[in-house]
Formats: C-alpha cells, sequence, structure tokens
C-alpha cells in the first residue's frame, strides 16, 4: 500500500470516527441507544414477541428504539422505571406487583412536587387509598413510553379526548360549550379541562380547596375573563340541552325552540311548495307574469 | 286628479284601468320604497347575510363543512370580529328603523292603524284564506292586497321580534360580565339557547320558507321582484298587484308621491344587468340553504 492511499485512509477512518461519535447527538438517530438499554432492545426489539395482561388491558411486549424515540424520557435507562428487572428473561416474582407499584411509585423519584399533588387528589385518593384499578394514575394520562412533555406540541390537545376516556358526558357538554366549540376548530389556546378543573390536584366540586367550588369559580374563571363575579360563574357549563335532568329551564327552552323552528318550517315550507306547485301547473310562471 | 271619486264595490281590475285610464301620465314608474328604505333593507340584507355565515358554522362545529367554513373565515376568532361589526350595522339599521316609526307615529299623532300600514286587519285575513283554499285546489283568488300584503306583515312583525331577541341575546352574550352584574348565570345559557335556535329560525325563514321565496320565487315575480329598484315597477303591475292601494291613493290624490319618471335605457340597461347578478347570487344562496334544510333534516333525524 502507496503512502497517499494510507493517509486518505486514516483521513476517511478520522472523519466516520468524528461522525459517528457526533451521531448520537443528532435528532434523527433510530439505532439502537448506547448504555444499559442496549441489553433490553436486543430481546424487546423483536416483533411477535407476544403479549402481557396488565389490569385487564392486552399489551405488547414489543418495545423499539423507536417506540421511545420521541419521549422526554427517551434518554433514561429502561430499570429507572422498571426498577429490579434484570437483562435476562424476567423471573415472575420480578415483574409480580411491578406495575401496580411503579404505576404509584415509579414517578415519585423524580417527580416528587407532581406526585404529592396528585396524592391529595380525587384521583390519587381513588388510586392509593381505595385501590382503584379503574382510576388514572400518572400513565394513564401523561403515557409511558411514549411519555412527552406537557408543554409539548399536540399534548394540550388531546386533553379532552383524555379526559373524556372517563368523563365522556361531561367531554360532550363541552363540545357545546364556546370553549370547546372554538377548541375543536383548532383554537387550541381555549379553556380544556385542565385550565378550570386543575391537573395533578383534581378536586371535585363539593371540596372547597376545588378550583371549581363555590368559593374557587369566579377566581378560576377570572383567569381569562376579567371581572368575571360569582354570578358570571354561575353559568351553567357543563349543560345538556337535550335532557330535562340536565337544566329543565334550559331543556324547556331548547325544546319550545325545536317546536317552534319545525312548526315554522312545516308551516312556510307548505305554504311556500302549494304557492310554488299551483303556479307552475296554472302556467302564471310561463305567462302570467304581469297580470292576474 | 285629486277629486276623483270612485265605487270601491268595483272590482280592483275596474279600478285600476279606470285609474290608468283617467288619472296616470304616461311613462311614468311605480317606486314603493323611499331611498331610506331601500339602503335599510340593503344593509339589512347584508348584515343579516354576513352574521349567517359566520354564525352557523360555530352553531354545527362539529361537521365537516363547518369546519372548512370556518377555515375559509380564518378561524373561530376572525369569523367573532366580523359577526360583531355585522351586528353594529344590523344593530344601526335597528336603531333607524325605530327613529322611522316614531317619526311616522309623530306625524300621524300617534295613530298607527289603518290602510297602507302594517297593523293586520280583517282583509289579511280574507286573503290568507282565499290563498289557501287556491292552494288545495280551488279557483284562483283576485286578491286585495293595500300596500302590504298579509305575507309581508306576517313577516315584518315574526322578523320584528326575531331581531329585537338576537339582539338582545347577542348583546348579553358579546358583554358576559357586564349581563351577570344583574342578572343570574343561567341567563347566559337562556341567551344561548334563544341565539342559537333564534339564527336557525331566522336564517330559514328568511333564506328558504318565506322571504326568498316571496321575493324571487313566487310566481307573480320569479325569478326577482324589482320593488327595491330606484326606479320602480310598471303602473300596471302595481295597479293589479295592490289594487286597494293604488285605488286609495287615487282617491286621496297621493298617486303622485310614489311616481317617477321612466328611467333612461342607459339606467335600464345598468339596473338590468344588476338585477341578474342579484338574481343569481341570491337564487345560488337560496340553493345552498335549500341544500342546508336537507342536511339539517337528516341530522335531526339522525340520518348521519
Amino acid at each position: 500500500m502507496s503512502r497517499p492511499v494510507f493517509a486518505a485512509g486514516v483521513l476517511v477512518a478520522a472523519v466516520l470516527a468524528v461522525v459517528a461519535l457526533a451521531a448520537p447527538v443528532g435528532a434523527a438517530d433510530y439505532s439502537i441507544p448506547e448504555g444499559a438499554n442496549t441489553r433490553c432492545f436486543e430481546c424487546h426489539a423483536q416483533p411477535d414477541l407476544g403479549t402481557i395482561e396488565v389490569e385487564g388491558e392486552t399489551k405488547s411486549l414489543t418495545v423499539t428504539p423507536e417506540d421511545v424515540h420521541g419521549s422526554i424520557h427517551a434518554r433514561l435507562d429502561c430499570t429507572a422505571c422498571h426498577a429490579g428487572f434484570q437483562p435476562r428473561e424476567h423471573m415472575p416474582e420480578e415483574t409480580a406487583g411491578w406495575y401496580q407499584q411503579a404505576e404509584l411509585e415509579g414517578c415519585k423519584d423524580c417527580h416528587a412536587d407532581q406526585f404529592g399533588m396528585y396524592n391529595q387528589s380525587f384521583h390519587g385518593n381513588l388510586v392509593m387509598k381505595e385501590g382503584s384499578t379503574d382510576a388514572p394514575s400518572c400513565a394513564d394520562c401523561h403515557g409511558s413510553h411514549d411519555i412527552v412533555s406537557p408543554s409539548a406540541p399536540g399534548f394540550r390537545e388531546s386533553v379532552p379526548e383524555m379526559c373524556g376516556r372517563c368523563h365522556g358526558e361531561r367531554t360532550e357538554t363541552y363540545e357545546d360549550t364556546y370553549h370547546g366549540k372554538t377548541f375543536g376548530m383548532g383554537e387550541t389556546t381555549r379553556a380544556v379541562c385542565t385550565d378550570c378543573h386543575g391537573h395533578h390536584r383534581i378536586l371535585p366540586e363539593s371540596d372547597p380547596d376545588s378550583w371549581v367550588s363555590d368559593r374557587n369559580v369566579a377566581k378560576t374563571c377570572g383567569k381569562c375573563h376579567e371581572h368575571a363575579s360569582e354570578k358570571f360563574a354561575s353559568f351553567l357549563v357543563h349543560v345538556d340541552v337535550s335532557s330535562p335532568r340536565s337544566s329543565l329551564s334550559v331543556w324547556a327552552m331548547e325544546f319550545n325552540h325545536n317546536l317552534l323552528i319545525i312548526g315554522l318550517f312545516v308551516v312556510g315550507g307548505l305554504h311556500c311548495f302549494l304557492y310554488f306547485y299551483r303556479g307552475l301547473r296554472e302556467g302564471i310562471y310561463l305567462s302570467g307574469r304581469r297580470k292576474h | 286628479m285629486a277629486d276623483v271619486s270612485i265605487d270601491t264595490r268595483q272590482s280592483p281590475e275596474a279600478i285600476a284601468e279606470f285609474a290608468i285610464a283617467s288619472a296616470v301620465p304616461r311613462r311614468m314608474q311605480y317606486r314603493r320604497f323611499s331611498a331610506f328604505q331601500r339602503w335599510i333593507h340593503f344593509f339589512i340584507m347584508a348584515s343579516f347575510t354576513v352574521l349567517v355565515f359566520t354564525g352557523m358554522p360555530l352553531r354545527y362545529s362539529d361537521e365537516g363543512w363547518a369546519q372548512w367554513e370556518m377555515r375559509q373565515l380564518g378561524g373561530a376568532p376572525t369569523a367573532g370580529i366580523i359577526h360583531r361589526f355585522a351586528a353594529i350595522v344590523m344593530v344601526t339599521c335597528v336603531l333607524c328603523m325605530v327613529g322611522f316609526f316614531t317619526g311616522i307615529l309623530i306625524r300621524r299623532r300617534g295613530r298607527f292603524w289603518g290602510p297602507g300600514t302594517m297593523v293586520p286587519n280583517r282583509s289579511d285575513w280574507d286573503d290568507l284564506v282565499a290563498m289557501w283554499r287556491w292552494f288545495l285546489g280551488g279557483p284562483r283568488p283576485v286578491l286585495q292586497f293595500d300596500r302590504y300584503s298579509f305575507y309581508e306583515k306576517g313577516e315584518f312583525w315574526a322578523a320584528s321580534a326575531g331581531v329585537s331577541i338576537m339582539c338582545v341575546t347577542g348583546a348579553m352574550l358579546w358583554y358576559p360580565q357586564l349581563t351577570t352584574q344583574f342578572l343570574p348565570g343561567i341567563f347566559l345559557n337562556f341567551a344561548l339557547v334563544n341565539h342559537s335556535g333564534g339564527a336557525l329560525l331566522a336564517m330559514g325563514f328568511v333564506f328558504v320558507f318565506w322571504h326568498v321565496f316571496h321575493a324571487h320565487l313566487r310566481p307573480e315575480v320569479f325569478p326577482m321582484d324589482k320593488a327595491m329598484f330606484e326606479s320602480g315597477l310598471p303602473l300596471d303591475h302595481y295597479a293589479h298587484e295592490r289594487p286597494l292601494e293604488y285605488e286609495r291613493r287615487v282617491r286621496e290624490g297621493t298617486l303622485d308621491e310614489v311616481l317617477v319618471p321612466e328611467p333612461s335605457a342607459r339606467r335600464r340597461r345598468i339596473e338590468n344587468v344588476l338585477w341578474w347578478i342579484i338574481t343569481i347570487v341570491s337564487l345560488a344562496v337560496w340553493a345552498a340553504f335549500v341544500i342546508f334544510i336537507f342536511w339539517w333534516l337528516g341530522h335531526v333525524v339522525g340520518l348521519w
């Protein structure tokens, strides 16, 4: 091998080395990350790994680097959340009860403040004290492998759908309000569930500390609506106009309106149609335009 | 012309022919509405159309067509600004009309009923019954219309009530904090229901089931009634369609007030072009709203 060729080879190798070192910093790297997670992906990146049942939900065991790539936790070790898992086929004693523990305690190590608020919330109380598996814990709202920052694009947009998974009726009535209508038409700065009800420390209306309690609701409206009074806040936000149980007077008014609309359209429609029909039959459209 | 006496027991045709033969100079046209009334009509028509097109997509915000329309308008906040601007135009028109009627009341020393006014009377009922007899297979009636026919009176009062409700509820929703200084919050719910339902009612009433039909599609005037034009209508058309007013004006000697010279050929050509443009646009808008009504019917009965 001649010296120039050797020199060129060294140069190319150096450039490649620099590129290889710089590459993990780049955003579009889909290779298996360096570090401890490599061992996990050796098995879990395989397709058709099978499924497991977690709290009645069927989950795939396959987790690829692409799945976690967009996540804000992409740089964490898998074991940061999957605490105690060993890099080999997992034993039942390792995994049994892990989910219940992780979904409650797994986030606490880093997000103690948020966890503290959640702990005091209605949801937190159901999960922590009453052992509910239906009420949401951290991952039910934030996701797990694909977890994103709440300020990331798309998270705020998903809030009504997210709450609607359990509070479907409330989301439906929200979508009938000006907030919900404009939000659905792309005005995502308009109020969503969490803007009025709070997020980690959501409390029922009956709790005086709740954002929507009688004591606080005017203040909550006042975040956007200057000079909002208690009377202003007594506007019925979640009202279903098609149900007399929701609000009898509002329903009655809507019902009256519908009767009036249908009645007037039927009478007016008949009047116009018959006028049109007789005019056509008697040839007035063609000949008698200027005469009676 | 002032002292023409007429036997009112004659048929309107006879009255009209007598009047045309005896009293009216040739080449005159009948102008039904004053400049004030025509401009008010124009601004109400324009603002109403804008209000409907900027408001309806919000009522049906779930629907694909509504979201498309909102995007064309530049988003909900922009549509809201346009809606409020049109509302100011309409409220101004309403206030002008209130002033106009106050003026009439003062001039007539508080008397606002009688022939030629908007107040319904017995003859309107007779016209309505005769018309429905015809609709259901009876003979074609000779309608005894004065200045305003029964369908115009009905529309005037329905629209007045509707506009009042829309203005009041719209203002309540525009200034919710102010409203709730005086009223409980549930009145904002009432305002919403009335504003939204009233809008659909007004839209169907004006665009499909009443006004546009009578102004554009009824057999006597299809494709468009020229009453809102400056140069007016041929005199024989007036005498045939409003025999009572014609007879009354001949009797009272006030026919001159509504007569204008026939327009020049040039002016007539311009008016004809304008007339066709307005006709085509209104029929297109009308067709769009007929399609909307069919969609709405399907929506109400749950077809889609």
